[in-house]
């Protein structure tokens, strides 16, 4: 009896890979509890990306740096993923195949340093321990590019800054034991800091390019593009709805934003604080061309890839225009 | 001493050390020819998931020699290191002689706390990584902590241990000689356990140097070699992380080699080992 049962669940294992060629029956999504990734949030929160998809099934999945959300792409294990532009960069150079489709929020990175730290100033983080959430992703990057303007160096270059990945939800943590002495970190988590009494030094627009830098972008798997691209089109459209509420109603949007955000992370934040995080970081779905090849010569000048790369293949916004 | 009595071992007759250093070589032709086989021609895997050994090889020399930017953090992470290592594997073997010896000569101790060194030496040594961070904070002193607290153990345990397997024959001797306390120990004990001693010695140093790379992976603070297996891992360079596994081995297989000739040759003096 338990025998054709076996064989028909190991068909269907078997089949499944299969059925995903002919036509994706799931849709892999990976993104950050963080609120410049609002964008996701949203279309989570209100069910957007579900609606559009219909019939097929949406499977969000949670990661807390693009370290770990790079290392599940190159596996094979998700589809479309909201990512910082320093790990979509690297990962496209090193051969992943993934091109960026759009733009999901701009700036919304600042530095904070701890209250009594002593820093007042970018030239105060000699000798100091700066976090930031992982090293070689994007705030890493802005940060070492910072630190270079300042005529400073991070520890593992021969300088004096100790640069340290912690997680961005563990920086509260890491401020109150008095573990690092400031970060560069995405909202909301700078604004949280500065509510607790912590010294905001740098702003978004101070960090690079008066904050007309790309923070978040979507990335999507180009075999499940080149097979689904209806599927990649609603995906979208949808995010564009996800932007669009966020940029036209943004009270009501940080509601929403913000019961995501406890349910992933189990922290609520003060409304006010959100919406100072919402004020600093700005929700598009355009993609910045030159603003994404500074990004990767600043990869360059940080020690993370070599040579300069030419990102225009995998860069594909036309899936927005279907 | 090449002496051989009847309670001394059968003589053991090794191949020259050309012809192993032949066939060593021919090994790692071998492995290289298939891993060329399977990533380059064959193409099995994609090279974001298993790297060819000529991607490999170009992060080794970057990070050795490279003159673009940030290059030669492998070199400044080798040395980095190699000096945590060294200063943590010497105060652990300072720390477990100490210990081993207080644990040999007095039985209430070997038994409490040789006991639970023992089951301290069962966790791995990551686990204890977080409480360092929490103790000493992200830096230098919580990796060193974790690279003692792995070493001393070993060298304790094999210390104590030595001085217990030492023969009574030669207790009873050495007090019948006229040594007894220190004497006894530093006289007739030690040097008759140095064998053991050495061998525990070679156990902490692997500890030691694994008990490091943790470490060094969770507090990237300076250049090290478990920041470069981090840095690697972040920027989806897999070569970068092979290169790095490759130099932790080729390390930590180098001083184990050194520390097994110098063990070889006291067993040898000691008659432990009889060669033709």
């Amino acid at each position: 009896m338990t025998r054709p049962l076996t064989l028909l669940a190991l068909s269907t294992l078997l089949l499944t890979p299969a059925a995903h060629a002919q036509g994706a029956t799931s849709v892999r999504l990976g993104f950050f509890p963080n609120l410049t990734h609002a964008p996701a949030l949203v279309g989570l929160e209100r069910g957007t990306f579900q609606k559009a998809l219909g019939g097929v099934k949406l499977e969000p999945k949670e990661f807390v740096s693009g370290t770990t959300l790079t290392e599940a792409f190159g596996a094979g294990q998700i589809d479309i993923a909201y990512i910082g532009p320093g790990p979509a960069i690297n990962a496209a150079t090193r051969g992943m195949p993934l091109q960026m489709i759009a733009g999901a929020s701009e700036a919304g990175a600042v530095l904070i340093a701890r209250g009594d730290s002593g820093i007042r100033s970018y030239k105060d983080l000699a000798g100091k321990r700066v976090a930031v959430p992982s090293l070689g992703n994007t705030q890493d990057i802005s940060l070492r590019h910072i630190l270079k303007d300042e005529g400073l160096k991070a520890q593992t270059d021969g300088g004096t800054v100790n640069v340290t990945p912690v997680a961005p939800a563990d920086v509260l943590a890491a401020f109150a034991t008095r573990r690092v002495d400031a970060t560069l970190v995405p909202e909301p988590w700078g604004a949280a800091l500065e509510a607790q009494g912590h010294r905001l030094v740098g702003t978004e627009k101070t960090v690079w390019r008066d904050g007309a830098y790309p923070t978040t972008v979507v990335i999507v798997n180009t075999r499940f593009a080149a097979q689904n691209p209806a599927l990649v089109a609603a995906f979208l459209k949808a995010h564009g709805e996800a932007v669009a509420f966020l940029t036209s109603k943004p009270a009501a949007a940080s509601a929403v934003v913000n019961r995501k955000l406890e349910e992933l992370t189990g922290q609520k934040l003060n409304p006010r604080v959100l919406q100072r995080a919402m004020s600093r970081t700005r929700f598009t779905t355009g993609l910045d061309l030159a603003a994404l090849t500074e990004y990767a010569a600043l990869n360059v000048e940080a020690g993370y890839a070599r040579g300069a790369t030419d990102l225009t293949p995998f860069v594909n916004v036309g899936y927005q225009k279907r | 001493m090449t002496t051989t009595s009847l309670d001394a071992p059968a003589p053991v007759r090794r191949p020259s050390r050309w012809r192993t250093l032949g066939w060593q070589l021919l090994g790692l032709a071998v492995l290289l020819a298939v891993w060329w086989l399977v990533t380059d021609v064959l193409r099995l895997y994609p090279p974001y998931v298993f790297p060819s050994p000529r991607a490999v090889w170009t992060e080794i020399s970057y990070g050795l020699w490279g003159s673009g930017p940030q290059d030669g953090r492998l070199l400044a992470g080798i040395g980095n290191s190699l000096r945590r290592v060294l200063v943590g594997y010497s105060i652990a073997v300072l720390l477990g002689g100490v210990v081993g010896l207080l644990m040999g000569a007095w039985r209430p101790l070997r038994e409490t706390l040789g006991a639970y060194l023992t089951g301290v030496q069962s966790v791995p040594s990551i686990a204890f990584v977080p409480f360092a961070i929490l103790f000493f904070g992200l830096n230098e002193r919580a990796v060193l902590f974790v690279v003692i607290l792995e070493g001393f153990i070993p060298v304790a345990l094999a210390v104590s241990g030595a001085l217990m397997n030492v023969p009574p024959a030669l207790r009873v001797a050495g007090r019948t000689l006229g040594a007894g306390g220190l004497a006894l120990t530093t006289g007739v004990l030690l040097p008759s356990a140095v064998p053991s001693i050495l061998t525990g010695l070679r156990t902490a140093w692997s500890f030691s140097w694994r008990a490091l790379v943790g470490a060094e992976l969770l507090v990237s603070a300076s250049a090290s070699l478990g920041a470069q297996l981090e840095i690697g891992r972040n920027t989806a360079n897999i070569a970068l992380v092979i290169a790095t596994i490759l130099t932790i081995g080729v390390i930590g297989g180098l001083f184990d080699t050194l520390l097994r000739a110098l063990e070889t040759r006291v067993r040898r003096d000691y008659g432990l080992e009889v060669t033709q």
